[in-house]
């Protein structure tokens, strides 16, 4: 088990964003978040990396407990790459610079190794070109691209990726989302929050579906798209399907 | 007029601003060494305390809190008097250093309210992005938050830089020998208000507009790729 979650609960003020969550990842699997906006979603991969605090429950990954200890927040964002809805580069830096800079002051690898490491996962991401564009000078796609190689120049064990093709215009979707299914094959273990119901049947090993908080329904991709079981996903699944 | 005395009375004008000039002239080091010097003085301070505003322990962000609103809320002429005649007495400060310190703790206020807005334009989106690549929230200040402030706060550091400069004057009236004193002991020899005055001006003048100059060199210079411009 890479990602265990026991009971997890948070709340923002009145608002009671995860309601006693529980679930397990394997290591190697690639599990896609789906349900309404404003359900829960974000704010459980957030739990994950520590860059939200859960109020109770706890959170295991790969072996070590997340608790308010910062060491073991530091340890756990070390073996997870997390990618945005908004991309988040840093305008400042060049493609080469973004994927550089946390390699050298976490990773403290030396600017030659840094480099390397770079330049491979721009080929990967089919970027090579573009090493020394700024983000601004990039298409959404593009850039999201170099995000997903930024987070995996630092050899995580996990990717989460947060509705990573929700700001994209259409026609950039797919060369993300293809970027991913690469990931999916090659074992990466992956949480994905989307809204792509095309991608999470093609890739996912397994689907969770949550509102309000909590989590509905889960199990198989096919099971619960072709048979879900509860009214609630119905109803979702009947909408994003539309 | 015959055209002789018009032509007289004219060069005898040059030849007034003149004297002013070369009697001013030795003052002028010591405004912009003043102002340098108590400048970098509050950009030291400034930024201190620009943290500490947004800083999570209570104690620490209110105490900022008040220490910008006290110094804001004082005449810095006031708080020229109070630190030389007052503290200057106690400690026994010469007039150059509570000038530096007066100008110096003035502008910090300032400074730091600028610096703080600055920290607080960069999106929430660009410290999640560094925390989650595992950087500590120093690194993050340090290699993706301050580099974005840095070109935000420029211009308006550079309106704080030129705006001690002129307070700089404010100084004469403890008798550092600055510009304006020059001008006030220039005066008080001769009696020639209008050119003495004329003359101070637009030294503070050409002053102010050279810096203007670098500061929007400067600005061209760091101007990082379509900056502002994101997506």
């Amino acid at each position: 088990m890479i990602i265990q979650t026991k009971n997890i609960s948070k709340r923002f003020g009145e608002l009671i964003a995860l309601d006693r969550v529980s679930f397990e990842v394997e290591k190697g699997e690639v599990v896609v978040i789906i349900g309404p906006s404003g359900s829960g979603k974000s704010s459980l991969l957030r739990c994950l990396n520590g860059l939200e605090r859960v109020d109770s429950g706890e959170i295991i990954i790969d072996g070590i407990k997340l608790d308010k200890d910062k060491k073991s927040i530091h340890k756990v964002r070390e073996e997870i790459g997390m990618v945005f809805q908004d991309f988040n580069l840093f305008p400042h830096l060049s493609v080469l610079g973004n994927l550089c800079l946390a390699q050298k002051v976490v990773r403290k690898r030396d600017e030659q190794t840094s480099e390397k490491t770079s330049l491979e996962l721009l080929k990967k991401v089919g970027l090579l070109d573009k090493k020394n564009s700024f983000p601004s000078q990039l298409s959404g796609g593009q850039q999201q691209r170099v995000a997903i190689a930024r987070a995996l120049a630092m050899n995580p064990k996990i990717m989460l990726f947060d509705e990573p093709t929700s700001a994209l215009d259409p026609e950039m979707i797919g060369e993300v989302l293809e970027v991913m299914k690469v990931l999916a094959q090659e074992g990466m273990t992956m949480l994905v929050v989307t809204h792509e119901i095309g991608f999470a049947r093609e890739v996912a090993d397994k689907i969770i579906f949550m509102d309000q908080g909590k989590i509905i329904e889960e199990g198989q991709t096919e099971v619960i798209l072709n048979s879900p079981q509860n009214p609630r996903t119905i109803a979702f699944l009947s909408k994003v399907l539309k | 007029m015959p055209l002789q005395e018009i032509l007289y009375w004219i060069s005898s004008q040059f030849l007034i601003l003149k004297n002013i000039l070369f009697f001013l002239a030795p003052a002028i080091p010591m405004t912009i060494k003043l102002t340098l010097v108590s400048f970098t003085f509050a950009l030291f301070l400034g930024f201190l305390v620009g943290i500490a505003r947004l800083s999570k322990n209570k104690l620490i962000k209110s105490l900022s809190k008040i220490y910008i609103d006290m110094i804001r809320g004082i005449p810095l002429l006031v708080q020229i008097f109070f630190i030389y005649f007052g503290l200057g007495k106690v400690l026994n400060l010469d007039r150059f250093l509570a000038g530096v310190i007066a100008i110096g703790v003035c502008y910090s206020a300032y400074l730091a309210e600028i610096i703080r807005a600055g920290i607080q334009a960069i999106h929430r989106g660009q410290y999640q992005a560094a925390l989650s690549l595992g950087m500590t929230p120093y690194q993050t200040m340090r290699y993706v938050i301050l580099p974005q402030s840095f070109r935000i706060i420029i211009p308006p550091v550079a309106n704080e830089f030129i705006a001690s400069l002129k307070d700089s004057s404010l100084v004469s009236i403890i008798g550092l020998r600055e510009l304006t004193r020059a001008g006030r002991e220039y005066y008080s020899q001769y009696f020639v208000d209008f050119h003495t005055w004329l003359v101070v001006g637009i030294i503070y003048l050409a002053m102010t507009l050279s810096l203007s100059r670098l500061v929007s060199f400067l600005e061209k210079k760091y101007k990082v790729h379509g900056y502002g411009i994101q997506h």
